[in-house]
């Protein structure tokens, strides 16, 4: 799979791309401010974008502006953000940006090299990747204000808050020690509980976290 | 405010003379229509001279009143004078009509003067003196060879000689001086208007060039108008009164409107402060309505700092020499107390801004004292405002320190770590403590970040006040509402940085101490000030004085000065309200 990063810490870009290399992705460039990024992308259109949100020249949001403008612009390539803190607004936009095809993470998760690499893909095949960190915010803002979300019973807090991370019902199941088919049962509920139409599995797990977002 | 200030006794002394000027010449003005031929064929041009004398009357005495230190009244009034000796001429009473030949140009040179003169009525400038004076002379000693070496058919008994070339020489002098005095009063006057500010040259553009157009006009008319529209003797004469009629209109209301309020007497200002105990915005402005210059200042002098401040305590610089700013010190004994700032273009006596000094000076030196206090107040507050702001800066250097640097060498270990679990050859137990490890260096980094988030979040900074709260509350750990009306960014970041941590204090305080079940915040913005109200259910009992924490909020919410109110009755819970200036 073909990538672009964007990271202006010259040990982390190179930290990044041996790990991205070791997994079998061909890092097509590595940009160190967002013009770069934006350029290298318009050059390669590469599957993946991995971007910091802190670059030069402004040290701010510059990563996220460039990845929001890179969502519209090429719809078709995914999105990862990475960062040393997370802020439920970034999620928020970058969210309402896409219908998947986008991840915000922590940088420190890149160590756990394995997870790191599979949610890499899951976001290059159209699915989506939140923090666990965000999540958490995201969770206990829908719990303040939303009813719908209030109402579901804490299992399936939990149960839709891993599904904002964008993990498979598999490793619900295995996070939760429950089995998989009680997973779905609870998955199924939460849809009835939120009002989502029955679509496509994936898609609907996008809609759901969107829905548990937008009404914040 | 002021309280309108009694008429004195040297005042209504001035009154009661100006009642008389205005009477006499009211009278004379009634001779001038008695005596000269209203009825006969060019009577509309013989009323004019009387009727011009009372305009310029009831303007020289409007002017004199209304500014009794100012000479243009006067001067004006001397105008009157001179249109009514002109006049005269026209009658057939001798000795009238030999006044009248003597002083038949002398309105034209009194034009002059006023236009040196405007707007305080004296001459300022050697260049003046000499101009004005050669125009009193052109119009009076070289006029007088017309009349003395010449049979003028108006005057003959003023004949002496018949010396027609003497006539004709002095005729000749007269023309040239008068170019000269023309050009000259031209110069000066184009660079006063130069030298003006844009506010007084509105008054003096239109005043000047009607002026100098008038001065032009009348002895130019007979030469111009004749010739080019066969304007007959009547309507010139007409035209040339009512130009000069519109002299007196035209000064008396540039110098009323040219910001000279009435003047009172000094004597007026000392009565009114021993009225008024001089308190500090009225001292100054007494002084400008007795000074009649609204531009007129008091500044008050510390002798520790050796600056001059105004009334709130900020420096005053000092006064160029190039503007038209003049400033008087006032002395009290030896001690210098304060000063007076003028506009000496208004004002061209400095004896004047002394004496008012005089006056004032007691008063002045008792308010500098409380200007000195409010001036170190201004001192202190600017250096807590400083202290503030050093505060966040290295906030913020050291949160991007730890960014930059710690967070990312975490980063990188984590992964050297987990390289260490997944090399190959690696046995199962270095495995497991190589991810132990990483696990290990994993949860330092949270602990970093919340760190990192306590010292300066990163959303407050990149977003703004707002965004920071959102975040905040959403990491409270106890339900907690947010009731959020303002935009990112919509205060100076300094208030909105006190805001957010005053808020994160309040919040820390309900989470440690109140044993609070939920927690209420409200931020909004109502006309320009910002709202904050953090409500818990706690147990109360929060102390101004006890903690370092309510009063660290406390101390940073009166830099900003805001305010800041702590509710926290035993048993009912802490409610803290805060407000800040935005704008």
């Amino acid at each position: 799979m073909r990538v672009v990063i964007g990271e202006d810490e010259a040990l982390l870009r190179h930290g990044l791309q041996l790990v991205l290399e070791g997994g079998g992705f061909e890092v097509v460039a590595a940009a160190s401010d967002a013009v770069e990024l934006e350029r290298a992308v318009g050059l390669h259109l590469p599957e993946l974008v991995i971007t910091d949100i802190r670059m030069p020249p402004s040290h701010s949001d510059e990563g996220l502006r460039a990845a929001l403008r890179l969502r519209a612009k090429h719809p078709e390539i995914a999105v990862v953000v990475l960062s040393q803190h997370m802020q439920s607004r970034y999620a928020k936009e970058l969210l309402s940006s896409s219908n998947g095809k986008v991840g915000y993470l922590l940088k420190q998760r890149i160590a756990d090299v394995d997870t790191f690499l599979g949610q890499l893909r899951d976001v290059a095949a159209g699915g989506m990747a939140l923090d666990p960190d965000v999540v958490a915010l995201m969770v206990a803002r829908a719990k303040r204000s939303n009813g719908a979300i209030r109402e579901l019973t804490p299992r399936q807090q939990e149960v839709l808050a891993l599904m904002a991370e964008g993990r498979s019902n598999s490793r619900i199941a295995a996070e939760l020690f429950l089995s998989e088919k009680a997973v779905v049962q609870h998955t199924s509920r939460i849809y009835d509980s939120l009002n989502l139409a029955l679509d496509g599995e994936s898609h609907r797990r996008v809609l759901a976290v969107m829905h548990y977002l937008s009404d914040n | 405010m002021a309280k309108k200030a009694p008429r004195l006794k040297l005042a209504r002394s001035l009154d009661r003379s100006l009642v008389v000027i205005f009477v006499a010449g009211l009278s004379l003005a009634a001779m001038e229509w008695a005596l000269l031929p209203v009825a006969g064929p060019i009577g509309h041009v013989m009323m004019l001279f009387p009727v011009v004398t009372v305009v310029y009357l009831l303007a020289g005495v409007r002017a004199w009143h209304r500014r009794p230190g100012n000479r243009l009244g006067a001067l004006i009034l001397f105008g009157g004078f001179a249109v009514f000796l002109g006049g005269m001429g026209n009658g057939d009473i001798p000795v009238f009509v030999a006044a009248s030949t003597i002083g038949a140009t002398l309105i034209l040179a009194v034009i002059v003067h006023m236009l040196h003169a405007f707007p305080s009525g004296r001459l300022k400038g050697r260049l003046s003196k000499v101009t004005v004076s050669a125009a009193y002379m052109n119009s009076l000693l070289l006029q007088a060879p017309g009349y003395l070496f010449r049979t003028d058919p108006a005057a003959p008994f003023l004949f002496i000689a018949d010396s027609p070339s003497v006539a004709a020489l002095a005729r000749m002098l007269q023309v040239w001086v008068g170019v000269v005095v023309m050009a000259a009063t031209a110069f000066v006057l184009i660079r006063r208007l130069v030298q003006a500010d844009p506010g007084q040259r509105r008054v003096l553009i239109p005043l000047f060039a009607y002026g100098s157009l008038a001065a032009l006009f009348v002895p130019l008319s007979t030469q111009v108008l004749t010739p080019l529209l066969g304007m007959n003797m009547e309507s010139q004469a007409a035209l040339q009164l009512m130009v000069l009629g519109g002299i007196p209109i035209a000064f008396g209301h540039g110098m009323l409107r040219g910001g000279f309020a009435k003047t009172g007497e000094l004597e007026e200002l000392g009565s009114w402060l021993g009225a008024s105990g001089g308190t500090r915005s009225a001292l100054a402005a007494a002084l400008v309505r007795a000074l009649g210059d609204p531009t007129a200042t008091l500044s008050f002098w510390l002798p520790r700092q050796g600056v001059f401040v105004n009334e709130d305590g900020t420096p005053v610089p000092s006064v160029a020499q190039s503007t038209n700013r003049g400033q008087e010190e006032i002395m009290v004994g030896s001690r210098k107390v304060g000063a007076i700032g003028y506009d000496t273009t208004v004002i061209e006596d400095p004896a004047l801004i002394r004496a008012a000094g005089q006056v004032v000076a007691i008063a002045v030196d008792r308010e500098r004292l409380t200007v000195e206090l409010r001036e170190s107040y201004g001192a202190l507050q600017r250096s807590r405002e400083r202290l503030v702001d050093a505060a966040d800066r290295e906030r913020r250097r050291i949160a991007r320190d730890l960014h930059d640097g710690l967070q990312m060498q975490l980063v990188l270990l984590a992964l050297e770590a987990q390289q260490l679990a997944k090399s190959p050859g690696s046995d199962a137990g270095t495995v497991e403590r190589a991810t132990h490890l990483r696990r290990g260096i994993d949860s330092a980094a949270a602990e970093l970040r919340q760190l990192v988030h306590a010292v300066m979040p990163a959303a407050l900074i990149e977003r703004g006040l707002a965004a920071a709260a959102e975040d905040l509350i959403d990491r409270m750990p106890i339900p907690t509402t947010l009731e959020l009306e303002l935009d990112d960014g919509s205060c100076p970041s300094a208030v909105e940085r006190t805001a957010y941590f005053v808020l994160a204090e309040a919040l820390s305080n309900a989470l440690k101490h109140s044993h609070a079940t939920q927690i209420q915040v409200q931020l909004k913005i109502v006309e320009g000030w910002l709202h904050m109200e953090v409500c818990d259910d706690g147990t109360g009992g929060a102390d101004l004085l006890a903690g370092t924490g309510i009063r660290g909020i406390g101390d940073r919410v009166d830099v900003q000065g805001g305010f800041f109110e702590l509710a926290s009755a035993p048993g009912e819970g802490t409610r803290i309200k805060v407000e800040l200036p935005c704008a």
